[in-house]
């Protein structure tokens, strides 16, 4: 794990350095990011400036859930951010190399397509977060910050561990799945209150791509809505859970690749 | 140092029926066909040896080497290289090997070859003076000095070839793998990798363990060679034992005085089994074994005037030819691998 850690940082200095080679390049994308970020902010307010509240949810909370939703979600893009496993490791062949390390596999590729760019999302989310509490006087207290970073592990761990479940799906089969991209729609859900949705949805975000817990229960802590605060504490259990079953489910993959190879 | 019993990697593989009837079928039924792409192999190397292994494509040698290197399960058999299981215990294992793939790059395509070897040198814990010592050596044997500070993708593929091999040296490996590293390189890198090679063998006592369809690599390096063909070793030995078993044969053409009939030379080599063919009406061509040189010689010399000898031996690269085509002949279809 002290290797791992050691090797972020080398990876992260590999990585400006080469991001700061091409100036230009670097200050586009840094101005892109920062609008892009932007829009999106405007672009939620303009939709809810419309729709005053959903079923007893009013603008702010929404506002305020999606804030915190983009914090974890940085997190996630910035560590999981190998939406092209299958093409680039297996079927160019590049989890050879990757097996003639002696590192952590998962921890490998996680370093390779690292992204410290998507941390922009984070300062986005912390002002929405900012921006909708002063809205709804929401008081902090000393201890919140604190929760705020294990919440928001928590919820990293479970998009990971989702994400890391996807991707072993390449070392079972390499034509290309649906599920990706299904997964990427169904996770949208998770940043409205998970109450608006009928049943069968609100289970399927709860329990199995537990995606509320990325958003919306984590944020009902800082709203204090306190029949809900159950699930705030869920949430590190989830992470876990989920983050166990994704590393599991990774495993058994290199396991059956090790079998077939090609 | 390597030890290798009986060692096997069978892959199933799907049969797809044809036409869209069959691939409705498929859907249900799944017909697989068991093909064995690595049967039965054992070997033993010592420290220090460097050996190749040859053998068409499909003949086996990516799946064994991706078993001695640990990428892939071995289906049955045992490798023991360096007191370790190379599947089971990876992480400790690979620490101790390097691997280069021909086909395949170790470094960062937007790095230059020195931030490369840096980040390496992390990835196996060598950070220390030694290390660093070790890795000018490396820059300086292979002559790297010129190039290494610019991106990997701007370099030549001769370049990047002897980084290559920097790279997968960088933790200083007692075993170091190579699958076809030079395919496509020019022939003054070629020898430059090659000489580079030989002397970390001769300083280093590093084994080397060569995969390559370039005959000239194996004659410039190694001195033992495991000839593999459809998952089997069908021979291992020194080369000059393979030249004996598959290039015994000499083509001597003699140049007479005189028109010479096929026929007529034939009377008096009758001792010898051998082939005469005829070359152009002056000449004529006489195969047989090396061992009969002198006697051939010396039967037509006595019998004929003589005005040319050309004597042809058969090099490393045809006595190849001739174990690719004679064993595809008797063993049917080569399998997949």
């Amino acid at each position: 794990m002290g290797q791992v850690i050691r090797l972020f940082q080398d990876y992260l200095s590999q990585y400006f350095k080469t991001k700061l080679t091409y100036r230009v390049n670097f200050i586009t994308e840094l101005v892109s990011n920062l609008v892009y970020e932007l829009l999106n902010l405007v672009f939620i307010l303009v939709v809810f400036t419309h729709v005053p509240t959903i079923q007893g949810w009013t603008l702010y909370e929404i506002v305020f859930i999606y804030g915190y939703f983009l914090v974890p979600y940085a997190l996630f893009s910035m560590f999981f951010g190998f939406w092209d496993f299958n093409e680039r490791y297996i079927i160019r062949g590049e989890m050879d190399r990757i097996l003639t390390r002696p590192v952590n596999h998962l921890a490998q590729i996680s370093l390779e397509s690292i992204a410290p760019d998507r941390l922009f999302g984070v300062i986005t989310g912390v002002i929405i977060m900012f921006f909708a509490g002063s809205k709804l006087n929401l008081d902090l207290s000393w201890y919140d910050p604190i929760i705020f970073l294990l919440l928001v592990f928590s919820s990293t761990l479970i998009y990971g561990g989702i994400y890391t479940a996807i991707a072993s799906v390449s070392f079972y089969t390499d034509s290309r799945t649906g599920i990706a991209p299904m997964v990427w729609n169904i996770q949208n859900y998770g940043r409205y209150p998970v109450d608006i949705y009928n049943n069968a949805i609100s289970i399927l975000l709860k329990w199995i791509l537990p995606f509320a817990f990325v958003g919306f229960y984590p944020s009902a802590y800082f709203l204090k809505k306190e029949e809900l605060y159950g699930y705030t504490m869920l949430t590190p259990v989830m992470g876990i859970i989920f983050f166990t079953l994704g590393i599991i489910f990774w495993n058994q993959g290199v396991k059956k690749y090790s079998g077939a190879g090609s | 140092m390597i030890k290798i019993t009986n060692l096997e990697k069978n892959f199933r593989i799907h049969q797809a029926r044809s036409g869209l009837g069959g691939a409705f079928r498929d859907l249900f039924q799944r017909e697989y066909r068991t093909v064995h792409a690595v049967d039965s192999l054992t070997f033993e190397v010592e420290a220090g040896e460097m050996f190749a292994l040859i053998g068409e494509n499909g003949a086996g040698k990516s799946t064994t080497i991706k078993m001695l290197t640990g990428i892939l399960t071995p289906s049955a058999g045992e490798i023991e290289i360096n007191g370790f299981d190379p599947h089971k215990q990876r992480e400790k294992y690979v620490q101790s090997i390097g691997v280069v793939f021909g086909q395949r790059s170790q470094l960062w395509w937007d790095l230059s070859p020195l931030e490369s070897f840096r980040l390496l040198r992390r990835v196996y814990h060598i950070e220390d003076e030694a290390g660093l010592k070790w890795q000018e050596r490396l820059i300086e044997e292979l002559d790297l000095g010129s190039f290494i500070q610019q991106p990997v993708r701007k370099l030549s593929l001769g370049q990047r070839m002897r980084c290559e091999v920097a790279a997968a040296l960088m933790h200083k490996p007692k075993l170091l793998f190579l699958d076809e590293p030079t395919v496509g390189l020019d022939v003054l890198v070629k020898q430059k990798i090659r000489d580079f090679l030989k002397s970390l063998n001769e300083t280093e006592q590093t084994t080397v363990l060569l995969t390559t369809h370039d005959v000239s690599d194996i004659e410039a390096l190694c001195k033992r060679v495991l000839v593999m063909d459809s998952g089997k070793l069908i021979f291992d030995g020194q080369l000059d034992e393979l030249k004996q078993r598959w290039g015994s044969k000499t083509e001597v053409v003699f140049q007479f005085k005189r028109k010479i009939g096929k026929e007529e030379l034939a009377v008096s080599l009758s001792p010898f089994e051998c082939e005469i063919n005829p070359v152009s009406e002056y000449a004529l061509a006489v195969l047989f074994t090396h061992d009969k040189l002198p006697l051939v010689l010396s039967a037509v010399m006595g019998s004929f005037e003589v005005t040319d000898v050309a004597i042809a031996e058969t090099s490393t690269e045809q006595i190849v030819r001739n174990i690719y085509s004679t064993t595809s002949e008797t063993n049917g279809v080569a399998s997949h691998g």
